[in-house]
């Protein structure tokens, strides 16, 4: 009968407990924008840090790509690698999939990583999720490059569906934060999961319409293809190059999915900010 | 007007589980805070009902066997901590020294973490360039200010943080023991700059095994045992 009686009560104090969570995030927010000079300083050292341990420092990333897209390119050769559309296909495919690989792998060890600056300073976290989003930028800069270069040499002149394509590279960039924010706190809470999202990530790319072209095959493809988001994000950026068409069924979803993790996010960041501190 | 105020501060640590195939008995322990047992998780309370003031001018040395909350209570004074329970009220640009490891980055130069340390502060970048020169000539590092932080030695270290943190002017300064790492020279030094400091009505609370230096530096003493306050004097 109590419990009855307090139900409503207990669903009135959610929203202010909400709000107050939202108002954390989005202070933890501005003051990390405030501070943005810190955060492009720390992306310009891990670049930095990667070019004075190794020789091609971050154009390893360049490598890795084109031996990816070459790979993929040429297994396929039998089907449809004389075709300069697949490659241009792979190319885009293998673009977008590295950077979220990337991203969220990157992620889930975050605050481990970052734990001397979280024990020992009081930066905002966000700062940190910058940190790491525009290194990922960065990084996958490189990866543009190699990627232009192949669609040029492909035979893909530049013209207005390279505009359409943007708006997908805008969303996937605008998805990043949010994308870092909840593996991060993920990691944090489970230390597991780094294993298993790593895994999941390695795995995932055979589920995900990286190399392969889903032709409306029934079964596993099916599924993976509707039901993966990560096919939107794919497709958002690839379409209008590969077949000139606005994606705007792929940019829908992408949108629409941003918009949740972006709930997520701020609601992890409001609510557990303060705790990450003592988990790590 | 810069002070610290403590009100009844806790804080509590919650350790996970972890799964061991042995189970010691627990042995009472003259270190540390109290080890006890929530739920399915251990907890520390390292800090217990401490309550104090300061007020601009001040100098305080915290002094305890380890484990007695000592560093504990400067990153709750910093804000790293939320307390569990209690309250805090700080007026004042806090600044602090932990350790080395702790906010420089290893394969940076000196003069690098420098620049780092005033934008993690908030300074802008030319405030940083005009201090720069007063920074490397107070911790005397020479050329050694262009090779990275790692080759450094921990005195060398210890030099560099407190060079930066005290020419960035804080109001409130908070140092952990292993500023004593400096050779003698240089504690006077920063002995010198730190009387500054608490002349420009600022605060300092340093804590330190070393009785001498606490003597020399501090116009008040805090004694903390298992987190609790045993005096202050
Ligand atoms: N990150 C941590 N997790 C769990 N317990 C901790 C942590 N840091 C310190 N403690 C515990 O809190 C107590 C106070 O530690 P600390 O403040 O470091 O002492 P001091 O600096 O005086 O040597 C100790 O019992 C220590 O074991
Ligand atoms: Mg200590």
């Amino acid at each position: 009968m109590a419990a009855k009686d307090n139900a409503p009560e207990q669903r009135i104090a959610i929203l202010p407990a909400m709000i107050a969570a939202l108002n954390g995030a989005f202070d933890d927010i501005s003051k990390a924008m405030r501070l943005h000079r810190v955060w492009i300083a720390l992306a310009h050292e891990d670049i930095g840090d990667q070019h004075r341990r190794t020789t091609l420092g971050p154009l390893w990333m360049l490598v890795n790509y084109f031996a990816f897209v070459g790979t993929f390119a040429f297994v396929f050769v039998t089907k449809d690698a004389s075709n300069p559309s697949y490659i241009a296909y792979v190319a885009i495919g293998m673009l977008v999939w590295f950077y979220l690989t990337e991203t969220i792998t990157m992620s889930v060890s975050l605050f481990q990583r970052e734990a001397s600056f979280i024990q020992g300073t009081t930066l905002p976290l966000f700062v940190y999720v910058m940190r790491l989003t525009m290194q990922c930028i960065i990084r996958a800069g490189y990866s543009l490059a190699g990627c232009v270069l192949i669609l040029l040499l492909g035979g893909y002149g530049i013209n207005t569906n390279w505009l359409l394509s943007l708006v997908g590279l805008l969303l996937l960039i605008l998805a990043t934060p949010a994308f870092v924010v909840v593996f991060a706190f993920l990691g944090a809470f489970f230390p597991d999961s780094e294993f298993i999202v790593g895994n999941l990530m390695r795995v995932g790319m055979f589920f995900t319409p990286v190399f392969w072209v889903y032709s409306g095959q029934e079964g596993i493809q099916e599924y993976a293809y509707n039901w993966n988001p990560f096919t939107y994000f794919l497709e958002g950026v690839r379409e209008p190059i590969t077949t000139g068409i606005f994606p705007g069924h792929a940019l829908a979803v992408t949108g629409y999915f941003c918009l949740g993790l972006w709930a997520i996010a701020l609601l992890l960041l409001g609510l557990y900010r303060k705790r990450i501190v003592f988990l790590i | 007007m810069t002070s610290i105020t403590l009100n009844n501060v806790s804080l509590v640590y919650r350790l996970f589980e972890k799964l061991t195939l042995s189970a010691p008995g627990r042995r009472r322990s003259a270190l540390g805070g109290n080890i006890a047992k929530s739920g399915t998780k251990q907890v520390v309370q390292a800090l217990d009902g401490v309550s104090f003031e300061l007020k601009a001018g001040d100098r305080l040395g915290l002094v305890g066997p380890n484990g007695a909350g000592k560093t504990t209570l400067l990153k709750v004074l910093y804000g790293i901590y939320q307390p569990s329970g209690g309250t805090i009220s700080i007026t004042g640009k806090v600044d602090a020294l932990f350790n080395i490891h702790i906010g420089f980055r290893p394969e940076a130069t000196g003069r690098r973490n420098i620049v780092l340390r005033g934008l993690i502060s908030g300074w802008t970048a030319a405030e940083i360039e005009e201090k720069m020169e007063e920074i490397i000539d107070f911790s005397e590092l020479g050329d050694f200010i262009d090779l990275p932080f790692k080759a450094y030695s921990q005195g060398m270290a210890a030099r560099l943080a407190f060079a930066a943190a005290t020419t960035l002017e804080p109001e409130i300064l908070l140092m952990d023991e292993w500023i004593g790492a400096g050779d003698a020279s240089f504690q006077e030094k920063a002995k010198r700059r730190m009387d500054e400091l608490a002349e420009k009505a600022g605060i300092i609370v340093l804590a330190s095994h070393d009785d001498a230096l606490i003597q020399r530096v501090c116009t008040k003493k805090l004694t903390l045992r298992a987190g609790r306050v045993e005096s202050l004097a």
